[in-house]
């Protein structure tokens, strides 16, 4: 049985991990709700995500000014995957999508690993984020609470992208029934673009706010990505609400576990989708059918 | 030159021949109603129109122009509107969300303050998801997004199916005074007496073709019309 | 044009060729940059392939998570040697292949469940739990992160001269001679009734499970054949390089078999391996290219994403594609003539107008149903979907031998009852009764098999195969039941259901065209095989649902000739909206308005009947309006 402190400093991991798997899934979900596209590339952009702020970062001082220089790299990059090859995919079979995303994620690690070597590159904690915190008893390394913060708002910002503006408004009717969306006057195929850019700067961020935590390879996206596919599925595909929620649920389960058996943290993950898949596979906020 | 032409199209359904050779006309200010049993290509056509289904051949026409082909997105922006058969209400989206999203691409979109002085119910209810609303409700939320894009042509597929008398009643009314205004309409019905109380104009449809073309003046002398597009049989 | 060479020689080229081309490959590749060893890691990989194109190629299901069961087959294997429990490597092979099977029966149980992407989901998952267990939790067995070292060679033979099979050339000879078995078992796997079956899933899979085959378990049947090549795979990979290694468990495993396959071509048994080829070449060879060494893989990724977009059907898909076009073509344009002529022809050209009539006795047997009179009998049957009500407490009766018509405006309910009718959907309250006995909750396979089908308003056929292939599959149901794994027969090879399928083709008119890809018929004719997909299965009562949707007047009228024939000896129920038509062929008619009964009886009866009248017209004599 672990000690207090313990527990406690594993439960704000769960909170920091989880936060993090927020942020990817529910730009894997959006993406899955209104393109209907797996998007088997989000692995690679997370670790894109990384490296660019590893380059900005050698360019400039200010962490802040690094994030959203990788967002434009983010931005530009998403645009151009979307407007030259998933574009080409939304009335091809599921699985014809699952493997051209796939492929992109390999072309894509493969460049990172000719641009930078296979070997880890570090990315320094942000002069504001160093050091630890006293919370109580315990004591907590400052960037990952400010990790939290930060994810927190970004998603907020999503929130209120999804919920109050009228682009929020199209992606929401559209992941319900686009058909009607376009019966409506609304050339739904423009929003996807959008879409897709929002999901792929949400993975990059959480790849760039990641990358002070771990050391930066260009395969680090991989079981992010399988963790945030049982995420969603736990959530709900589709549902932003469920991605958060979902996230913040496996994050814990992950870091609790391993508080009792480090061994066993990723395992457990694995084994709750199993169950979800058999008992409830619409997840927490999905409805049955729609996928 | 009338405001909606269709000129002989022919509709398939997967690989089903559902519309063969079908014509029908639409003058500015006019309701044409579309009768026929179920089966008989009358949803079929509106979606044709709409551009939800493009039809194999033949022509239609908007103001003279060909509209045939042509994705919905880009006949909505000409003004036509398809309210279908299965409302399509957002169930996740507030009813104002509904109207919003509906106004989002209309240049003359109506204010909010207009459909709500038409549907009062709909003002009462406009924070409610979608998916609580009643059949009624629903029905008139699908009506009022077709108007507030100040559609020129409104196409009702089965607008009082399913819904109580008195429901029915007070649409009816709605529909007779959009007719009155001047409003466009094609309406799609099994309820023949509610349709007929604001058309000026009928065709029957039978197995993908046009069997009737009248005024309902005329259907109401040859009652032996409708039971043969529309009724059990001799 | 093939008919000089015997049928036996013809069927077994593929196997000559892939026989010929692994004796003559050390030799001819060897100049290329193929060594042997290089050649054997191919073989490797092409042996989990032959089962992953079973489960992808031939049932369409898409897995992410091989590499599961390719590690256990390794793990399990390595294990029983390395720690002495086993000293025959053949054993521990066999033990390991087994292993994975288990494994691949767990897993798939749960994956099978759930279709498209949610399935690639659940193997990419436990492809993964698999890896994290091989890295901690059990890593005193596995190894950990260092894998298994000193995994020993097969040996050969007994006693003192038995011959070790050592690295190069006799490594090689062995993982050809298990690849070349494994292959031939594949064909004759994806060439069985079993096949036949999958290969429809892929189509069409709900019309697999109404024609009466258990889809879920036919496809773990598929999962655990994939599972149990990628075992044996493993297990020999570990003696191969002496050393079992923990990555077997990867994603990157599971994905690069993805890739090979499709950039061989998938549902070509040889794809993988072609692609394991290239796959390998690349790696070893690209890397002795300056400035080129890390890049192999980026090539390879461009190259993938290019054939997904524009060669689907990868290198020797795209092959095979082109020579049986090239072969096909005259025969695919006859066909193709054919249908032009028959729809120009308002569909019938080739019923002929004086029909006899036929004996529609079919070679297969229906099953059994007891003595009871009434053949289906809905008890208050409702269905509510939230507050609406589809179907709101309908009971009535079908006599055996009727021809029975169910009518109502639109909105009646009447799809959702008959749906209800077949069990496609259950109730929300009632039951229906099948000759006596209770339907409701056996599902759509079981009712199949119980003796009740129905032909589909859309067609539900499988496009891709013959008309030939398509009736055969229904006729392998009623004639095998919900589930055999009969692997090593053809699927031709059953008399029964051959005569079947051939009673089928000759009451439908339709023997001409009997092996012309499904896709290329005429719109009559494909309605016509939808009803003969429901009577191949041999069932007792036939539900036919809207069957002259969408016909010109005279096809309407040689149909309604058919299902004549057809009600002779069989019990039959119609939703259909032409009136007319109903007339003149029911029996006996129910009417539903709003989802509640009615009317129930003759002809003349609903005819005369106001009630109904007065539902079809809207009320016209109710409330005038003002």
């Amino acid at each position: 049985m672990p000690s207090w402190p313990a527990l406690v400093s594993q439960a704000f991991n769960g909170l920091a991990l989880g936060s993090l798997l927020a942020l990817v899934s529910s730009g894997l979900t959006i993406i899955l709700g209104t393109l209907g596209v797996l998007n088997f590339a989000h692995g690679a952009l997370f670790a894109v995500g990384a490296y660019a702020a590893f380059v900005m970062l050698q360019y400039t001082s200010s962490f802040v000014l690094a994030l959203v220089a990788g967002c434009g790299v983010m931005l530009l990059l998403g645009i151009l995957l979307e407007r030259l090859i998933v574009r080409l995919f939304y009335d091809r079979p599921d699985e014809d999508q699952i493997l051209v995303t796939y492929g992109i994620g390999i072309v894509l690690v493969e460049c990172l690993r000719a641009a930078f070597g296979g070997n880890a590159q570090r990315v320094a904690v942000p002069s504001w984020g160093r050091g630890a915190t006293k919370l109580g008893f315990l004591i907590y390394p400052t960037y990952r609470l400010q990790l939290i913060a930060i994810i927190a708002m970004l998603l907020l910002g999503l929130y209120l992208v999804l919920y109050r503006t009228a682009m929020g408004l199209v992606v929401r009717a559209g992941i319900e029934n686009p058909l009607m969306v376009g019966i409506l006057g609304i050339n739904i195929r423009r929003a996807f673009l959008v879409v897709f850019a929002i999901g792929v700067v949400a993975v990059g961020l959480a790849g760039m706010l990641y990358a002070p935590v771990v050391a930066v390879t260009p395969d680090m996206g991989a079981n992010f990505m399988a963790q945030s596919f049982v995420v969603i599925v736990l959530g709900g595909l589709g549902s932003f609400s469920g991605a958060v929620v979902g996230g913040l649920i496996a994050g814990e389960i992950i870091s609790l576990t391993s508080a009792f058996n480090s061994s066993y943290s990723d395992v457990m993950l694995y084994a709750l989708m199993a169950l979800l898949l058999v008992l409830r596979p619409q997840g927490l906020f999905g409805s049955e059918g729609r996928v | 030159m009338s405001l909606l032409e269709v000129d002989r199209i022919n509709t398939l359904y997967g690989d089903s021949h559902v519309l063969f050779d079908l014509s029908l006309r639409v003058e500015e200010g006019e309701v044409v109603a579309l009768l026929g049993r179920n089966g008989a290509g009358k949803t079929t056509t509106l979606r044709s129109i709409m551009g939800v289904l493009a039809p194999r051949s033949g022509q239609i026409r908007l103001d003279g122009k060909e509209i045939g082909g042509l994705p919905p997105s880009a006949i909505a922006g000409l003004g036509v509107q398809l309210v279908p058969e299965e409302r399509a209400i957002f169930a996740g989206l507030t009813v104002e969300e509904n109207l919003r999203v509906a106004a989002l691409t209309a240049p003359n979109a109506w204010p909010l303050a207009r459909i709500y002085r038409m549907f009062p119910r709909l003002e009462q209810r406009r924070k409610a998801a979608g998916r609580t609303l009643s059949g009624g409700e629903q029905q008139m939320l699908a009506i009022a997004r077709a108007l507030i894009r100040d559609a020129r042509i409104i196409l009702l597929d089965e607008p009082f199916e399913g819904l109580a008398p008195l429901i029915v009643r007070d649409l009816v009314e709605v529909a007779r005074s959009l007719a009155a205004d001047g409003r466009t309409m094609i309406v799609v019905e099994q309820n023949v007496a509610a349709a007929l109380s604001f058309a000026n104009r009928v065709y029957g449809l039978n197995n993908g073709h046009v069997v009737f073309e009248g005024t309902p003046a005329d259907l109401a002398a040859a009652p032996h019309l409708m039971r043969d597009f529309l009724g059990v049989g001799l | 044009m093939n008919a000089v060479r015997p049928r036996w020689l013809r069927a077994c080229v593929s196997e000559f060729a892939v026989l010929a081309t692994l004796v003559a490959a050390p030799v001819l590749l060897a100049r290329i940059g193929f060594s042997v060893d290089l050649l054997t890691r191919v073989l490797n990989w092409g042996l989990i392939g032959l089962g992953f194109d079973i489960l992808f190629g031939l049932t369409g299901l898409l897995s992410f998570g091989q590499a599961a069961f390719f590690g256990v087959g390794g793990f399990v294997a390595a294990y029983l040697l390395v720690s002495g429990t086993l000293a025959s490597v053949w054993l521990a092979l066999a033990a390991g292949t087994v292993a994975a099977g288990l494994c691949g029966v767990v897993v798939g149980w749960l994956a099978v469940r759930r279709i498209g992407i949610y399935f690639t989901m659940i193997t990419l998952a436990f492809g993964q739990m698999a890896y994290f267990i091989e890295n901690s939790p059990l890593s005193k067995y596995t190894g950990g992160e260092n894998g298994l070292p000193g995994v020993p060679v097969p040996v050969l033979g007994l006693g003192p001269n038995a011959v070790r099979i050592g690295a190069g050339l006799p490594m090689y000879l062995l993982f050809a001679t298990i690849f070349f078995v494994g292959y031939v078992l594949a064909r004759r796997i994806v060439g069985s009734p079993v096949g036949a079956v999958l290969r429809a899933i892929r189509q069409n899979t709900g019309r697999v499970a109404m024609l009466g085959h258990n889809v879920a378990a036919y496809k773990l049947a598929a999962f655990v054949i994939a599972a149990l090549y990628a075992g044996l795979a493993g297990g020999l990979l570990g003696s191969f390089q002496s050393y079992m290694p923990p990555d077997a468990f990867s994603l990157e495993t599971s994905g690069q078999l993805v890739v090979q396959t499709i950039v061989g071509g998938a549902g070509t048994l040889i794809g993988p391996l072609v692609g394991a080829a290239v796959w390998l070449w690349l790696r070893d060879n690209l890397q002795l290219v300056p400035g080129l060494a890390a890049l192999w893989k980026l090539v390879l990724g461009i190259a993938f994403i290019v054939l997904v977009i524009g060669l689907r059907r990868g290198i020797c898909g795209e092959i095979i594609h082109a020579l049986n076009e090239r072969r096909n073509r005259a025969a695919a344009n006859a066909a193709a003539a054919r249908t032009a002529v028959i729809e120009a022809a308002g569909g019938v050209a080739a019923i002929a107008p004086a029909r006899q009539a036929v004996d529609v006795t079919l070679p297969l047997p229906p099953a059994a149903t007891g003595t009871c009179e009434i053949a289906l009998e809905a008890r208050s049957l409702s269905r509510y979907y939230g507050g609406l009500k589809a179907v709101d407490g309908v009971s009535f009766k079908v006599r055996r031998g009727a021809i029975h018509a169910v009518i109502g405006p639109n909105g009646a309910g009447k799809s959702t009852l008959f749906k209800m009718l077949l069990d496609e959907v259950s109730p929300s309250s009632g039951e229906v009764l099948l000759f006596g006995d209770r339907l409701t909750g056996a599902g759509v396979s079981r009712a199949a098999q119980r003796g009740i089908a129905k032909s589909n308003q859309l067609n539900q056929l499988f496009p891709n195969l013959s008309l030939r292939e398509n009736l055969r599959v229904a006729a392998l149901a009623r004639c095998r039941g919900p589930l055999r794994l009969d692997l090593w027969r053809a699927a031709d090879s059953l008399p029964e259901v051959e005569r079947q399928v051939d009673a089928i083709l000759a009451l439908l008119d339709l023997a001409p065209r009997a092996d012309t890809p499904v896709h290329i018929l005429a719109y009559g004719e494909k309605r016509r095989l939808e009803i003969g997909m429901a009577l191949a299965t041999s069932p007792n009562v036939l539900l036919l649902d809207e069957p002259l949707a969408g016909m010109s007047p005279l096809e309407r009228a040689a149909t309604c000739g058919f299902i004549r024939d057809i009600a002779r000896g069989r019990t039959i129920v119609i939703v259909e909206h032409d009136l007319d038509a109903i007339f003149g062929l029911a029996e006996r008619i129910t009417v539903l308005y709003e989802g509640r009964l009615l009317a129930d009886g003759a002809p003349d009866e609903i005819r005369r009947n106001a009630a109904v009248q007065d539902a079809y017209l809207g009320g016209l004599h109710a409330d005038e309006p003002a």
